[in-house]
């Protein structure tokens, strides 16, 4: 069910939305109204991009407990791996709006039903990432660490996991900027976020909205990407360092 | 720190029964497969007995807890492992931070450490083990492993990945710092060579069984058998000669004129009868570097060396 | 017609869900046939000589980042509603991730096999089209299969921007109902994992016969990466 207003046109065309004085630009519906689009920015886009990134923070979140917390178990439980790969691709390959339209039955238009989709959708790819990165690390450091009298917790949380950290980073990023993607489809069942105004846009064939917006979502995602690119090399200084002699 | 040796892993060991007195070197070697990688790692259990025991200074390793055992025991081994991602401090000091030693006194001994084995304190101990290179990255392994001072240490084959000129220094710097810190030190290889060098007993081991314990110079001398007379190698008469220097021989006076060819006095045997022959003489000057001037102080026929190494009783070649 | 009962529903109306569907498939394999023609013999080529690999690596890192409805909405600014839209924002979508797998496959062949391969006296296209090219196949293909998965996936967006495809039903609950909306969820949910089946065949008889012992990988190998 879609909360979005409709909006009738008298002439059959897009009607042109009357935020205040209606420029030249905004009546034949430029491409850009720079003009429109710098006057709503904190009514409309500032909002909804806090939302957006609030949406896909959660998510990301979420998801990272419990594909990290499943990984670990797949790590050191084999048989653990099948079931939850299965689960974690089956909920990946589910098309967005379809996910999220067979969920509303269940949990309701809201934003709750949108993160446990996202959630969802976050799972296959911290999953395989963080476990390919627990098993990726050199069976030397993992004899050492034996050998020195570490415990397996302490191998775990000084050896095993830090090492892996290149690669769930890898899987962070991925899926953040997946998750940007999908939360943009949210809007449709009542998320908020950026989606919201392409819907309205939608209505009322406002091109200045759609570009606005279009734009903000990819720069918003092009930023995430890079900021955990330098959050990466932060926190895994050692894969970066070559030797110099 | 006597470290007593009787174990039997089916098949892996089969009886093995010996032991290992304080501060000394003891070299397991034997052909591939023949159980010494499985002896050693059941030391620190990485690999588990099933029958018979070891025992460190009377105590059987069984009655430690396993992480105690382990961190009394220093590993060396030949894939390295240092942690990628950890500074070199943090690597040596791994095992002291599991002791709950203070951030000061680790920065402290992994600084001591890190001379010790001939690396520089200053600049490498904020630096990760991708900057160097596998030579360097083995001492490190060194110093980590003699971290929390243990007086026990398990080296398998450590040298083994190290290009042949580093290996040369690396067992080189490693004997002089066994000088100074006597710890009682189990060293697998499979080079008869290397084994000769470093190990002040040497334990020939085959299918799982032990062969010939002995020193250097008794296992060369006289081989127990066949299998160990072709293991050490056909040259063994004159791998004896490696083994001491011209400090081990009484010299003769130096003669008038001179002998043509000269050679110093910790020169080895080996390279003092090469020399000779390369020269065409039969005798050679000697010089003592640490007296003054490269003074002449006596001379050595060559016949005085190869007397040596003539089948007769052995006699251990004093302290290297 | 409103029901509440998906299965009903489907089953009421197959022709409205078999000509969504052909309208769904139709844009589908037009973008990905676009994709595919452009990217592929690039990817392939830039590997086979092992130049570009900065673009090749980090144009599927751009493309990736790229959100779908966000590129549509762009699209509908300059190309307004429509199929044209959907199409070149599927073909967007689709390319970056096969060029890169192409440029990967083709490159990291093993080079001893290349190597032999040229001192036998084989001329570059042949050792492209006989060595490189099927040893490079696998990973090509898992390529092909997670970007059609994705676009089928995807174009389930298309209704926004007046495409078409499956999405109609969807997103039409007046004129169609609860059930209609998961009839056309389900339908969609499956013809993306029938497509993905389909292709996990495809994929299998097109390696050649020795490397499948070595297993097919998931598509969703692709997504793991390695610090660059």
């Amino acid at each position: 069910m879609t909360p979005l207003p409709l909006v009738l046109a008298a002439g059959g065309g897009p009607v042109i939305p009357s935020f205040g004085k209606a420029s030249n630009c905004v009546v034949q519906n430029g491409q850009f109204c720079s003009g429109w689009f710098f006057a709503n920015w904190h009514a409309v886009f500032q909002p909804r991009l806090i939302e957006h990134i609030e949406l896909t923070a959660i998510a990301v979140g979420v998801g990272m407990v419990i594909a990290f917390s499943a990984a670990i178990l797949a790590y050191k439980q084999h048989w653990f791996e099948t079931p939850f790969s299965l689960l974690a691709a089956f909920l990946y390959t589910i098309p967005s709006i379809a996910l999220f339209e067979i969920l509303v039955q269940i949990t309701g238009i809201n934003r709750f039903t949108a993160e446990v989709a996202l959630v969802g959708y976050t799972l296959l790819i911290l999953f395989r990432n963080t476990l390919t990165g627990l098993r990726g690390i050199p069976p030397s450091a993992l004899e050492a660490a034996q050998a020195m009298g570490l415990t397996q917790t302490q191998s775990l949380f000084r050896v095993e996991i830090p090492l892996a950290m290149p690669a769930i980073m890898a899987g962070v990023r991925i899926a953040t900027v997946t998750i940007i993607s999908l939360a943009t489809v949210a809007a449709y069942i009542g998320a908020g976020g950026l989606g919201e105004p392409i819907f309205d846009a939608i209505q009322t064939g406002f091109k200045t909205e759609f570009l606005a917006t279009g734009v903000i979502i990819v720069a918003l995602a092009i930023v995430a990407d890079v900021l955990l690119v330098l959050l990466q090399r932060l926190l895994t200084p050692w894969a970066y360092r070559r030797r110099s002699a | 720190m006597i470290k007593q040796y009787p174990g039997r892993t089916q098949p892996a060991v089969d009886d093995l029964s010996f032991t290992v007195e304080p501060g000394e070197i003891c070299v397991l070697i034997g052909p591939s497969g023949c159980g010494k990688t499985t002896a050693l790692k059941m030391v620190n259990r990485l690999i588990s007995i099933s029958g018979g025991d070891i025992t460190i200074d009377g105590r059987s390793i069984r009655s430690l807890g396993l992480t105690d055992l382990r961190r009394g025991i220093g590993y060396v081994f030949q894939q390295i492992g240092l942690f990628p991602h950890m500074s070199i401090e943090a690597n040596i000091g791994t095992v002291p931070r599991l002791m709950g030693w203070s951030k000061g006194r680790i920065r402290e001994r992994a600084g001591e450490l890190l001379e010790l084995v001939g690396l520089d304190p200053e600049g490498d101990l904020k630096r990760y083990p991708g900057e160097f290179s596998g030579g360097q990255q083995q001492r490190i392994g060194v110093a980590r492993a003699m971290a929390a001072d243990p007086p026990i240490m398990l080296m398998d084959e450590p040298f083994g990945a190290i290009d042949p000129i580093a290996r040369d220094r690396l067992q080189n710097d490693f004997l002089r710092l066994h000088k100074q810190v006597r710890k009682t030190i189990i060293f697998v290889t499979h080079d008869i060579d290397e084994a000769i060098k470093m190990g002040d007993k040497i334990a020939i081991m085959r299918a799982g069984k032990l062969v010939q314990l002995a020193t250097a110079d008794d296992l060369l001398a006289n081989p127990a058998d066949d299998f160990v007379a072709s293991f050490v190698g056909e040259d063994r008469g004159l791998k004896r000669l490696r083994v001491r220097t011209l400090r081990d021989i009484e010299l003769d006076p130096p003669v008038d004129g001179g002998a043509g060819a000269s050679a110093y006095m910790d020169t080895s045997l080996h390279l003092a009868l090469s020399r000779m022959l390369a020269e065409g003489t039969t005798r050679l000057d000697v010089m003592d570097e640490k007296s003054n001037e490269d003074a002449v102080v006596g001379s050595v026929r060559l016949d005085a060396i190869t007397e040596l190494i003539a089948p007769q009783q052995p006699t251990s070649p004093q302290d290297r | 017609m409103r029901t509440s009962d998906p299965f009903s529903f489907f089953v009421n109306n197959l022709s409205l869900f078999g000509s969504k569907t052909v309208e769904h498939l139709v844009l589908s394999f037009a973008a990905m046939g676009i994709a595919l023609a452009v990217s592929i013999p690039l990817g392939v080529w830039l590997g086979h000589l092992h130049r570009g690999s900065f673009l090749a690596i980090n144009v599927s890192n751009v493309g990736r980042a790229l959100p779908s409805l966000a590129l549509i909405s762009i699209g509908i600014a300059f190309l307004g509603i429509g199929t044209l839209n959907v199409i070149v924002a599927l073909t967007i979508l689709a390319g970056p991730v096969m060029m890169t797998n192409a440029y990967v496959a083709v490159d990291t062949v093993d080079p001893d096999a290349v190597q032999a391969a040229k001192a036998m006296g084989m001329m570059p296209l042949q050792v492209l089209w006989r060595v490189e090219l099927p040893l490079a196949m696998p990973l090509i293909f898992a390529g092909i299969r997670t970007a059609t998965v994705y676009v089928v996936a995807t174009a389930t967006l298309a209704t926004f921007a007046g495409g078409g495809g499956l999405g109609d039903i969807i997103v039409n609950e007046p004129s169609y109902g609860t059930g209609g909306v998961i009839a056309g969820s389900l339908v969609i949910t499956a013809l993306t994992f029938a497509t993905d089946a389909v292709l996990a065949g495809v994929q299998y008889a097109v390696t050649p016969s020795p490397l499948r012992k070595l297993g097919i990988r998931p598509r969703t190998d692709e997504a793991v990466l390695e610090p660059s």
